[in-house]
């Protein structure tokens, strides 16, 4: 059965007691009502025969995936197949990846509707209409989980803070801890070109998902051009049912600092008052912050020049680094290199083949360990084992990639073909200390 | 009170983006050809020879869901106006800098209008955000959409809120926005009249293309600043009233 599109996704929310269609997001063309009814009629089914239908495939090459959340809300995600598995890169562009992504998508989609309803009111409906209503606030979120547009952001994947290293982090680390006490709140966070540049001690203490989820509302309002907001949220983990106010200012275009807080101060107030006081004098420190772009890492850490991408992740802050370099393919003869935007969606494939193959997944905190079991996302196989692997790499038609693990972080390299194989450990543990070296990452 | 608004361009000089003199100032809210966003550390800079007085003011924006709030701030602060309706679940402010002339005296003020918009159903859920928003107002925009006849119809209860406010005089202005999809037109132009004759307040219009950035919001933006000032002026002439009575009884 082929039910989407190659590449789209599509997104369903249902009551899970009675099966109502509570909205659809994403592709362009919905599913027919008989297919979503069909869709919650055998994951009924298979409930009342205590069996817990998580995901299929189909024999287009699409997926589906189901989950209930909390008793009350079934989300589906169902994709046309296709999504990011070009034929090149064989192993890494399959199935298995493909359940990934769609598994984390409805937990970041579920997370997103607590942070903006609350859990009460998803949880205890009352009236369906009502809940129908309101849960369009969250569609713009939503919207930007489905599409997963933007270049260089691969949170909402390894749940794990998309990360800036600022040339300068001791007076902008200064700056946000300043300007949270004055803002009454212990949470305050520093974000350059949707990125975490620097935050209090308090705000890497949310939860992972959290992290990330706030990262991606900031996005959101940082993309809009507003100059500050404020903003009712409630933490999933932290606070499911008591709304925080999550103020946010537009320092410069591309810079935004916010802080978690309580009743006060008002919006006027912390941005009258307060925020001058912090950041006018921090211009420049910015401005140079905002220089390091999309690169994320200081001028003063220097790559290989034969590193084409990487992500790298601390496995103890959960925050990750990443980027994707534009190299000249010289040498006549050689392989074309993959384009910038194939180069981020390799990355992703290689971080899922990786951590669903040979390394431990951080789950997020919200999964209980039954559900762990049940999802299974780390084949047997790496179960069977009493030893970790430290080291993986693929070689396929487009690009190597190497996978690197150590105690304390996880590295992803993507590296040109005409690199010969027996270099690419080399490449990883050079490329590892180079960045852990210099700003302490 | 009610307060007689002033006449178009009695105040401020009505397309005053037009004329030559203005060019050196409206350059410094344009970035290649485009409007420039400023953060909150940033602002307008005139060479240090031509001092400019830059004037605060927070204005509201009232109107039901949907209505296009939203929408008009991003317009009126030439950013991206977002090309899907998604519900605004907070409070969001945008800044708008607009250089104005007085027609009196010739002096040129940079207007710093910083435009407060929240969703209707958030203002709902959320008790503190309404209080939030009314704090030192200067200004409120009431929104209704030529595609909406209830989003007209609606324009009274939204202005009863602030009827009675104890916080000194808010400018009220009328907008109709969406008013380009004349094929969908729900509002008759006999109605807006009706209305404005009623309230005497001003009502405007906005939407379709957005041109060159300037002229599609120079009306709206020239007006604002008029009643603007026409207020500070009229509140600082009465305080002044008030202190020579003060120092009346003193003596």
């Amino acid at each position: 059965m082929m039910m989407l599109q190659h590449g789209s996704t599509q997104l369903l929310c249902l009551t899970a007691s009675s099966g109502v269609p509570l909205f659809t997001r994403g592709a362009s063309k919905q599913l027919p009502f008989s297919v979503i009814g069909s869709l919650n009629g055998v994951h009924m089914f298979g409930g009342g025969q205590e069996v817990v239908l998580s995901s299929c495939e189909t024999e287009g090459g699409g997926r589906v995936v189901w989950r209930v959340f909390q008793d009350s809300v079934m989300l589906i995600a169902v994709s046309g197949g296709g999504q990011g598995s070009g034929g090149g890169q064989g192993g890494a562009g399959g199935s298995k990846e493909e359940e990934v992504r769609l598994q984390r998508l409805l937990e970041n989609v579920w997370s997103c509707m607590v942070l903006v309803l609350g859990q009460d009111e998803l949880t205890n409906v009352r009236n369906v209409e009502r809940l129908k209503r309101d849960l369009r606030s969250c569609f713009s979120l939503i919207d930007q989980l489905l599409e997963d547009r933007q270049e260089g952001i691969l949170g909402n994947l390894t749940h794990c803070a998309d990360s800036l290293l600022p040339p300068n982090p001791t007076l902008l680390q200064e700056a946000v801890d300043g300007f949270a006490q004055a803002s009454d709140s212990e949470f305050g966070c520093l974000i350059v070109h949707g990125r975490i540049a620097a935050a209090t001690e308090k705000w890497w203490r949310l939860a992972p998902q959290e992290v990330v989820l706030l990262s991606a509302l900031m996005r959101s309002l940082s993309a809009s051009g507003s100059a500050s907001c404020d903003y009712p949220v409630f933490l999933p983990q932290g606070s499911p049912t008591v709304a925080h106010r999550l103020l946010r200012f537009q320092l410069l275009p591309g810079a935004d600092v916010c802080v978690l807080c309580g009743p006060t101060p008002s919006l006027h107030r912390a941005e009258s008052g307060i925020v001058g006081r912090f950041w006018t004098p921090l211009v420049e420190t910015l401005r140079d912050c905002l220089a390091v772009g999309e690169r994320c890492l200081p001028p003063s850490v220097s790559l290989r020049p034969d590193v084409l991408a990487l992500l790298l992740i601390n496995r103890e802050t959960r925050r990750s680094v990443s980027c994707v370099r534009t190299l000249t393919n010289h040498p006549l003869g050689d392989p074309p290199l993959p384009s910038k935007a194939r180069c981020w969606e390799l990355l992703k494939l290689f971080y899922i083949f990786s951590t669903t193959r040979y390394f431990t997944q951080e789950e997020a905190l919200c999964v209980s360990p039954e559900e762990k079991a049940q999802r299974g996302n780390t084949e047997d196989f790496v179960l069977g084992f009493s030893h970790q692997p430290l080291q993986c790499y693929l070689v396929t038609e487009e690009c190597k990639s190497y996978g690197l693990q150590t105690p304390q972080h996880q590295l992803f390299l993507l590296i040109p073909l005409s690199v010969p194989t027996f270099a690419l450990r080399t490449v990883a543990t050079q490329t590892l200390s180079d960045i852990v070296a210099a700003p302490g990452f | 009170m009610t307060q007689v608004p002033p006449s178009s361009g009695s105040i401020v000089v009505a397309d005053w983006h037009r004329c030559k003199d203005s060019k050196e100032y409206f350059s410094k809210i344009l970035h290649k050809k485009r409007r420039k966003n400023f953060g909150l550390l940033e602002s307008p800079v005139m060479p240090p020879h031509v001092a400019v007085d830059t004037v605060h003011y927070k204005i509201f924006i009232s109107g039901k869901s949907g209505v296009g709030k939203t929408a008009l701030a991003a317009r009126l602060a030439g950013l991206n106006i977002p090309n899907m309706h998604y519900e605004t679940t907070g409070i969001e402010t945008t800044v708008v800098y607009w250089p104005a002339k007085l027609r009196e005296n010739g002096r040129v003020f940079f207007f710093r209008l910083q435009l407060w918009d929240c969703g209707e159903n958030a203002l709902r859920r959320f008790d503190h955000l309404l209080p939030a928003c009314k704090e030192q107002v200067d200004a409120v925009l009431f929104l209704f959409s030529f595609t909406d006849r209830t989003s007209f119809d609606d324009l009274s209860t939204q202005m009863a809120k602030w009827t009675g406010t104890p916080a000194g005089r808010v400018v009220k202005l009328v907008v109709g926005t969406k008013f380009d999809l004349f094929m969908h037109c729900d509002v008759a132009e006999r109605d807006v009249r009706d209305f404005q004759e009623k309230w005497s307040l001003p009502v405007l219009r906005v939407g379709g293309e957005v041109s060159d950035g300037l002229g599609d919001v120079a009306p709206l933006l020239n007006c604002l600043a008029e009643n603007l000032w026409h207020q500070d002026c009229v509140t600082a002439e009465s305080a002044r009233h008030h202190s020579q009575q003060d120092t009346g009884t003193l003596l």
